[in-house]
């Protein structure tokens, strides 16, 4: 990388998707996997999935930028002498967990406390964070960050393939926005790759998962019988569950779940357990607390891991400022110590099943992955709901990138004679896609696990006489009260011809095609009118930025309820 | 497949009578990469106000039925031939493994991901309706309201296929089931809580600091 600037941005436009579906495809998109705290890179080498390895033989790369004077570099050329090197101040890492969230997020709160600076001033805007370069804090954005890594990755693909390499798949969190994931493809843009499918990391499994059946079923005789799996991931940052139904390898992703809730949760919870005025102790985030901090973290994390493995654990660790820590840790107390993070796993996978409605008799097979499947509190908690033994056939490490890079050749265009790429995913909409109406309602257009692609619409009214404008404001979620939601955009519906209230109809219809693309579509018909009242909206979302926070307050306070709408009550003629 | 057409079918889970049209605004749909809204529509030239409409009816709404009138003709012409099973290619009498089956071939044909190139757009069209015809076929309750009203040849309307099972009783079950996990959840988390400080309650321990 030597002295070239690191990365270049390609475009900064908030359409920049648009050019999803007329992008040439010249070249077999790879498949990232990009973890809170490993990343790896898959693609398939035209008879088999292959995992690229970096100059040091590694297949899992860490996820961190470290800046150094003027030349960042991140963790797939850097060597860190050791784990500590992480933790000085001067590498940013955890970026999966900050991008796209807003300073008023808990999980950034919480984020307070990792070595490099991150500032919140509470008021609805992108996060302050910074690295430590000359003792001097230099300020950057996670995507920056984010961008800096995936160029790497870039360059260690371009390499090993010996040709450019610009189309990616990218799994994601099933819990990301499609603001945060119009973040991820800003960083994508800035290393100047192009976004073919962002894939929630369960169902890049779910493909690969597909894939093995259709090889079963093909060795065998008959088969071709419709098998539904579960499968749970669980990372550092993320949480996510999918039930996918299988056959003559389609994968029909029948329900989603996910939550930010991960390894790091766990790691933090312990680490409050041990020190647990830490907050107060490092609040300051001077040289010697980062220092403190550094070595705290590095035993918690190590007595976790090796909690996995055995009962109890020895943590004996001097912190160095007058605290030493000498304490022995069972299983008992990890699991206690980090109750609510495996309550909130169970009621996950509760919830996914409740949606595919699938019943736990009719369940084929279940699959964990991710660092987090290592955990036995973890495996315990989903073979006794589901009661089955764990899948054995996929490798928790590899089994997302390699379902990306999957994806990547089918998406791509690309056949195999043998068959191994007959594949399909239908994908889910992980979040119900509504509006504000009925007061501070939110009314979902597009439901929760919807296939996509899909288009739907609901029909709302004006609520005062004479209301000449609307507007319609765009939420993400599954919450009831509107705002309570992820806030996508807001567009202003004008031209209503004079009438009562409730007689104009305002049809709002949302589309989104294979891409992911969202459109929301809206538009006036008057009663017996034979046309619609003015040319339709079409909006694409999302058209927020990063200042969001404080949107739908302003639009309350300018506007009051003088714009809204409320659904359409429709007579039921039998 | 008996349906030569490609239709775009919208269709609303919210909304009682279901309905099925497309609408493009006539500006933006000549230069979109999107195959599914760059539907080319084989009827009706474009009307005034910049508006493609096309292909759409609802049953039972007194008003704002623009859509209907714009493409009775062509649908009940299709219609005839174009009920679920047929479009599944299926008999009526087809058993929910079959039910499944075929949805997952068509998937195989008609999915943006997988069709040719050059048909992406028509294909989009028909994966939306082997979808609709999925969802409405594998859900036995409301495969039966459909087989009724076929049986009076009412099947065209898509009266409530779409919203039909949302609040109503298929779902009963499964809530009960889920209700009693969480209130079994809630009990034990506050029998276990009182020693220590949650994870949700740190996180608002530490918001109330921060912003003070």
């Amino acid at each position: 990388m030597a002295a070239e600037p690191a990365y270049f941005v390609a475009s900064d436009s908030e359409t920049s998707g648009e050019e999803k579906s007329s992008f040439p495809i010249k070249d077999v998109a790879i498949g990232i996997d990009l973890g809170t705290s490993q990343c790896s890179v898959a693609f398939w080498n035209g008879s088999q999935l292959e995992l690229i390895r970096n100059t040091r033989n590694q297949k899992l790369l860490r996820s961190f930028v470290t800046f150094k004077n003027e030349t960042p570099s991140g963790g797939v050329s850097n060597q860190l002498a050791h784990e500590y090197e992480m933790l000085t101040g001067a590498t940013i890492f955890n970026m999966k967990r900050l991008v796209g969230r807003l300073d008023t997020d808990p999980v950034v709160h919480a984020s307070k406390n990792l070595p490099f600076l991150v500032q919140s001033l509470n008021i609805g805007v992108r996060p302050f964070i910074a690295a430590l370069v000359n003792n001097m804090w230099r300020s950057t954005t996670p995507e920056e960050v984010l961008a800096i890594f995936l160029v790497e990755l870039r360059a260690l693909a371009e390499v090993h393939l010996k040709r450019p390499v610009t189309n990616v798949v990218l799994t994601i969190p099933v819990s990301f926005s499609r603001f945060q994931l119009s973040r991820i493809e800003r960083a994508c843009a800035m290393a100047g790759l192009h976004v073919l499918r962002l894939m929630p990391e369960p169902t890049a499994v779910a493909l690969l998962y597909a894939q093995q059946q259709q090889q079963i079923s093909q060795e065998s005789t008959g088969g071709g019988n419709e098998k539904n799996a579960l499968i749970f991931n669980m990372g550092a940052g993320y949480c996510d569950v999918a039930v996918t139904a299988t056959a003559g390898g389609v994968s029909q992703i029948k329900a989603l779940a996910g939550a930010t809730i991960g390894g790091e949760d766990i790691l933090q919870n312990m680490m409050h357990h041990l020190v647990p005025d830490m907050d107060n102790l490092f609040s300051s985030h001077g040289i010697e607390e980062i220092r403190t901090f550094g070595l705290l973290r590095v035993a918690t994390q190590d007595a976790i891991h090796k909690l996995s493995f055995q009962e109890s654990v020895q943590i004996d660790v001097d912190l160095g400022n007058g605290t030493k820590i000498c304490k022995i840790l069972d299983r008992n107390e990890f699991e206690l110590v980090n109750l609510k993070v495996f309550e909130k796993c169970e009621s996950l996978v509760w919830r996914c099943l409740h949606d595919a409605k699938v019943e736990l008799e009719d369940l084929d097979d279940v699959i964990l992955v991710g660092g987090c499947s290592y955990i036995p509190k973890i495996r315990s908690i989903v073979t006794s709901i589901c009661k089955k033994d764990i899948y054995p056939g996929m490798n928790p490490m590899e089994a997302a990138v390699r379902g990306a890079a999957l994806e990547g050749a089918v998406a791509s265009g690309i056949n195999d004679p043998s068959g191994s790429l007959d594949l399909l995913t239908i994908q889910a909409t992980p979040l119900s896609i509504g509006i504000r109406a009925d007061g501070i309602s939110f009314i979902p257009v597009v439901h929760q696990n919807t296939a996509i692609p899909t288009r739907r619409e609901v029909f709302f009214t004006t609520v005062h006489d004479n209301q000449t404008e609307a507007l319609i404001i765009v939420y993400e979620g599954d919450e009831k009260v509107a705002e309570m939601n992820h806030l996508l955009g807001y567009f202003k519906i004008t031209g209503i011809p004079p009438a009562p209230k409730g007689v104009p109809e305002i049809t709002v219809c949302m589309d989104i095609d294979a891409s992911n693309v969202l459109r929301v579509f809206a538009g006036i018909v008057m009663p017996g009118a034979q046309q619609p009242a003015g040319p339709f909206m079409e909006v694409r979302m999302p058209t927020v930025d990063d200042g969001h926070g404080w949107c739908a307050e302003a639009l309350e306070k300018n506007y009051g309820t003088s714009k809204d709408l409320v659904t359409l009550q429709r007579k039921i003629q039998q | 497949m008996c349906c030569s057409h490609s239709y775009g079918f919208l269709t609303s889970k919210t909304e009682p009578l279901a309905a099925l049209f497309t609408t493009v605004p006539a500006l933006s749909s000549q230069n979109r990469p999107d195959p599914v809204a760059k539907v080319s529509f084989p009827v009706n030239p474009t009307p005034p106000q910049g508006l493609k409409t096309r292909v759409g009816y609802r049953v039972g709404s007194g008003n704002g039925s623009v859509f209907t009138r714009a493409a009775v003709q062509d649908v009940v012409s299709v219609a005839e031939e174009s009920c679920f099973y047929d479009l599944l290619g299926i008999p009526k009498t087809g058993t929910q493994l079959e039910i499944k089956q075929a949805y997952k071939q068509l998937a195989r044909k008609y999915h943006p991901d997988v069709s040719p190139p050059d048909r992406v757009e028509e294909y989009t069209q028909r994966f939306l309706r082997v979808q609709e015809a999925y969802e409405i076929l594998s859900d036995p309750n409301r495969r039966a309201l459909y087989d009724r009203d076929m049986a009076k040849g009412l099947h065209f309307a898509r009266r409530r296929y779409q919203n039909y099972d949302e609040d109503m009783e298929d779902k009963s079950q499964w809530k009960s089931r889920w209700q009693n996990q969480v209130s079994e959840l809630k009990r034990r988390s506050n029998y276990k809580d009182s020693g220590n400080m949650s994870w949700g309650a740190r996180m608002r321990r530490q918001q109330n600091e921060s912003s003070s």
